[in-house]
């Protein structure tokens, strides 16, 4: 059995199970989407951004 | 061949066949031609058969005088397949003009899946979409950052001593901090709540015994009872004279619920205690 | 092809039908010429309209007259250019395009320079410059720590109040409050310079020409005043404030500030990290709006992919189909 046959076995035969698939499909993508453009931003601007610095303050304040 | 001959004897020429650009063309076939009378006209006859219409020809003036032209119908000059009495579709004379088969899919299995998965992602992304907008939209309607940093206060504990009230202002009520003795506390633990006008025990109300923090508000009417007076060693409000125990209990008079606790954290690195 | 296979006779039918109604077969060489019948009567008209004695005459009237009223009303020719009175100087000199760390679309602030910038800020520009629409908390997360900010807050006393016997009282700042101004209101802003009021700086960036770029132009670009260019007393020549005369003197020297981190405080290292500062103070949600920005772009170019896809889906069928007529069998024979 091709991959398109079971994909449309598995997903697309049951209308339930499409919508069904479609809701929890977007529930993780929009985690994952959230994520990763997070991951990318955080990357793009390394060592800009106040995470990026927060340990230098924090660890002189408890230092003293 | 003489079956060939005689075939052809009896067979009608064809009138359709097929343009290599695909275009059914009948050459024979004068589209002009209208029927010399119609029965069924009710006396609006057709045009008149005795009199040879215009488009057979005429007689016109052009600038040379006068032209006399007659039009015959002359058979095609083009090459085409004869199409017999028993053939249904015009004979192509070239193939596959127009070409569809770019557009046929070559797996109808594949095509199906890649369909409804494109239509699913539609779904998923507008979900994804449209989720993120109203929970954006319903963010709006919670409250402003500034708002948000006015709604905490903080306290020094440390500046307060045993047995001492302060009153303090929060999100404009007063609220009540008293730091209670441990015979304060002794006489809250053992007081009998379970037969109260709204029963709670002293655990309930404190997090830590010795602190005391409650909302300095009246519970019958509102007013803002006065500390380390009443029946009961507590609060006593002067409007309607309720009394309230040291751990804010109402005791007497028409007050009908305890003291409010509002939602407040302790600090303890810092001794201070946060309310909000 | 299809011309050649239809006999001629049809071919001349088909193409006398429409230009003709006239039942006479002689017809004049005028009639013949191939006109739209449907406009022909209406195009006359409009044409002999426009070629009018008449109309020319009002046209040309009513142009000298708007040209008229326009001068009347406003003094001058109009399109014409005019002399003024100012000079390009005026306007000041367009700044320079400066590479800040958070030009590009997909970059944000330095929070170092954040940082750094807010030190310049209370250590020079506050004198006179307040800034009322930070308040403390705003610096939590994004230059300082919390208990940073609150340190500083509580050096400066606010006003609170009332008490319990309804007295203003003065109490340490909270993360609540917002900037200390420098002066207590515009009059005494005004007396303490000379006349000129020095602006809030919370909207600065977005409030003038240029933006950051102007700022820092301005604040590095202080140079003596050329030749012919006067300047009052208390005032102060730079080429790129509007008018040339600002009465801000020159404020950042090299050295004039020490930076914690150890960062050579020159003047332009200075008027950076102070831009930067001020740009942060307007746009506090620039890094999260860029960050929104490329979702969205994602996110609305893949969903405008996908639904020409199925609109392309759901059409096809449209599309493709053929409409067949039926026709209803006479049955009255």
């Amino acid at each position: 059995m091709s991959l398109s046959t079971t994909l449309y076995n598995t997903f697309f035969r049951r209308n339930s199970i499409f919508v069904g698939s479609i809701f929890a499909g977007a529930f993780v993508f929009g985690i994952g989407f959230d994520s990763g453009v997070t991951a990318f931003y955080d990357r793009w601007n390394k060592g800009k951004q106040w995470k990026d610095i927060r340990h230098k303050y924090v660890e002189a304040a408890e230092e003293e | 061949m003489a079956l060939n001959g005689l075939k052809k004897a009896v067979t009608l020429t064809p009138s359709v066949c097929t343009l290599p650009s695909g275009v059914p063309a009948a050459p024979l076939i004068n589209l002009a031609v209208r029927a010399p009378a119609d029965p069924h006209a009710h006396g609006h006859s057709g045009p008149r058969a005795d009199v040879a219409p215009r488009w057979s020809g005429g007689v016109s003036r052009t600038s040379s005088g006068l032209v006399s032209k007659s039009y015959i119908t002359l058979p095609s000059t083009t090459p085409f397949t004869a199409r017999f009495m028993h053939t249904s579709v015009a004979v192509k004379s070239a193939p596959e003009v127009p070409d569809f088969s770019h557009y046929r899919a070559n797996d109808n299995d594949s095509n199906r899946a890649l369909s409804y998965f494109m239509v699913g992602s539609l779904g998923l992304i507008s979900a994804s979409v449209a989720k993120s907008t109203v929970t954006e939209f319903l963010k709006t309607m919670s409250a402003s950052a500034d708002v948000l940093a006015l709604a905490k206060v903080e306290i020094d504990l440390s500046s307060i001593p045993e047995g001492k009230n302060v009153v303090i202002k929060w999100r404009g009520k007063p609220v009540f901090i008293r730091h209670r003795t441990q015979a304060e506390i002794d006489e809250a633990r053992e007081t009998k709540w379970q037969s109260l006008r709204d029963p709670e025990s002293d655990e309930q109300r404190v997090k830590k015994p010795e602190w005391l923090i409650m909302l300095g508000v009246c519970t019958h009417l509102g007013c803002v009872p006065i500390g380390e007076s009443g029946d009961y060693g507590g609060w006593f409000c002067p409007c309607h004279g309720s009394h309230y125990d040291i751990s804010g209990r109402a005791r007497k008079g028409p007050a009908p619920l305890n003291l409010e606790i509002p939602a407040y954290d302790f600090n303890d690195a810092e001794g201070k205690v946060i309310i909000g | 092809m299809l011309s050649r296979q239809l006999s001629p006779g049809a071919l001349r039918k088909a193409a006398s039908l429409p230009a003709f109604g006239s039942k006479n077969a002689l017809r004049s060489p005028r009639a013949l010429a191939v006109r739209n019948a449907s406009t022909a009567s209406s195009s006359t008209a409009f044409e002999s309209f426009l070629n009018s004695r008449i109309t020319l005459v009002s046209v040309s009237l009513f142009t000298a007259g708007s040209v008229a009223w326009y001068t009347h009303l406003y003094g001058s020719l109009p399109f014409l250019a005019q002399v003024h009175a100012s000079h390009a100087s005026d306007e000041g000199l367009h700044p320079p395009q400066y590479p800040w760390s958070h030009k590009g679309v997909l970059d944000t602030f330095d929070h170092a320079s954040i940082r750094r910038g807010y030190q310049v800020y209370r250590e020079v520009c506050a004198a006179c410059h307040s800034l009322d629409r930070i308040a403390w908390r705003n610096l939590v997360g994004v230059s300082h720590t919390v208990d940073e900010v609150k340190a500083m807050a509580e050096e400066v006393e606010y006003q609170d109040g009332p008490d319990d016997a309804g007295e203003m009282f003065m109490r340490p700042g909270k993360l609540a409050d917002y900037m200390p101004p420098p002066y207590a209101n515009e009059e005494a802003a005004r007396a303490g310079n000379m006349g000129a009021l020095p602006p809030d700086l919370s909207l600065i960036v977005k409030a003038r020409h240029g933006g950051a770029d102007y700022i820092f132009a301005l604040l590095t670009g202080y140079v003596d005043a050329p030749a012919g260019v006067e300047i009052r007393e208390g005032m102060n020549y730079n080429p790129f404030f509007p008018g040339g005369a600002i009465g801000m003197a020159r404020v950042l020297f090299d050295g004039l500030v020490e930076y914690e981190d150890g960062t050579p405080a020159t003047t332009s290292q200075m008027a950076k990290d102070v831009v930067t500062f001020l740009n942060w103070a307007s746009e506090p949600e620039h890094d999260e709006r860029k960050k929104n920005g490329i979702k969205a772009v994602i996110l609305f170019s893949a969903l405008t992919l996908i639904s020409l896809y199925v609109k392309r889906f759901k059409w096809t069928p449209i599309k493709n189909r053929k409409i067949l007529y039926d026709p209803p069998a006479d049955k009255t024979h």
